[in-house]
């Protein structure tokens, strides 16, 4: 039980993860439209909102978070990514994010230190 | 004197793959027909369009990448995906490498960044030179490219260093993009290395990040 306890406790747990990325895209963005001079600021707040959150949650991993807002005009995006690291340990979480006005694409990495 | 036993298996296999405008292998919740009554008109067709084109999607790897659609509030939807179970996913169960202590505090060898970013440039041009932008070719794309680098950078033999892959492919159509990451970690010992392609249809975005496993 104990064991149980701590293992859950120095996990990467996406639920968790995945509840901040999304908190702080919907106080970050929300419902604005898609401002040239606003995607600069929203994506350094998005990042730096959840790192902030996830530092909170004091587990031992290092982590890695990346934004990509993209204006909706029909435009594709494909987004991929591959690790090589310790996958009993080691987790990510991709929240893929749209409003009515601008797509947005939230990774992140945790890597048991 | 005393040694302790540290384990370690690295395993590498592609663990998430996002496409806006490709096909999304999606798990509708049951309340998802409220949800979708919810919605606007243009949102309804979109997401009507979506669950059509729902065909199951398979990475190149044995993981299956898990997706779920949550309609939180009325103006957003959001998914997310990850790799299911992590670490119990192993065709071939390998044996624990068992390790004595190295007393090393700082890594042999730092992250090569100019090495990488020229791996990073090199694969980028031979893929994507003549390429002109199609969802589905791009799609298979971004894995192949995440997984051709990722092997090169293990080429390198870089001891305890994790890497980790993100590549975007995105079309040219007169919008506006921004991306941007930010990281928690050792920042004398943990780098990146990033790459911009961009030919006349397609842009393209490699990263590298290289995090020293102490």
């Amino acid at each position: 039980m104990d064991d149980d306890q701590s293992a859950e406790e120095t996990a990467f747990v996406v639920e968790e993860v995945s509840g901040i990325i999304k908190e702080s895209l919907e106080s970050v963005i929300g419902r604005s439209s898609f401002e040239h001079k606003r995607v600069c600021q929203w994506t350094s707040s998005v990042v730096e909102q959840s790192l902030s959150q996830l530092s909170k949650l004091a587990k031992p991993f290092k982590y890695i978070v990346t934004c990509i807002i993209m204006q909706k005009n029909g435009a594709g995006l494909q987004s991929a990514s591959s690790c090589f690291w310790d996958s009993t340990t080691d987790g990510s979480c991709t929240v893929r994010w749209e409003n009515k006005y601008l797509y947005c694409i939230v990774s992140v990495f945790g890597l048991a230190i | 004197m005393k040694s302790t036993v540290v384990k370690a298996t690295f395993v590498n296999k592609p663990v998430a793959v996002l496409s806006i405008s490709g096909l999304w292998k999606r798990r509708i919740k049951a309340n998802s027909s409220r949800f979708f009554r919810k919605m606007s008109d243009l949102a309804k067709e979109k997401a009507a369009r979506l669950l059509k084109k729902r065909g199951s999607v398979s990475s190149l790897g044995s993981h299956e990448v898990r997706a779920m659609t949550f309609g939180r509030k009325k103006d957003s939807i959001s998914t997310v995906s990850y790799m299911e179970e992590p670490g119990h996913h192993d065709d071939i169960p390998r044996p624990t490498v068992q390790m004595e202590n190295t007393f090393r505090l700082t890594p042999a060898r730092r992250f090569p960044v100019t090495t990488v970013k020229d791996i990073l440039k090199d694969v980028l041009t031979s893929y994507l030179q003549e390429e002109k932008y199609e969802p589905e070719l791009c799609r298979q794309m971004t894995k192949t490219i995440s997984e051709v680098v990722k092997a090169r950078v293990k080429d390198l033999m870089i001891p305890r260093y994790k890497f980790i892959v993100v590549i975007s492919i995105g079309q040219i159509r007169d919008q506006n993009i921004r991306m941007g990451s930010r990281c928690l970690w050792d920042e004398t010992r943990d780098n990146f290395s990033s790459h911009n392609f961009n030919n006349s249809s397609l842009f393209a975005t490699a990263t590298v990040y290289g995090v020293y496993f102490e």
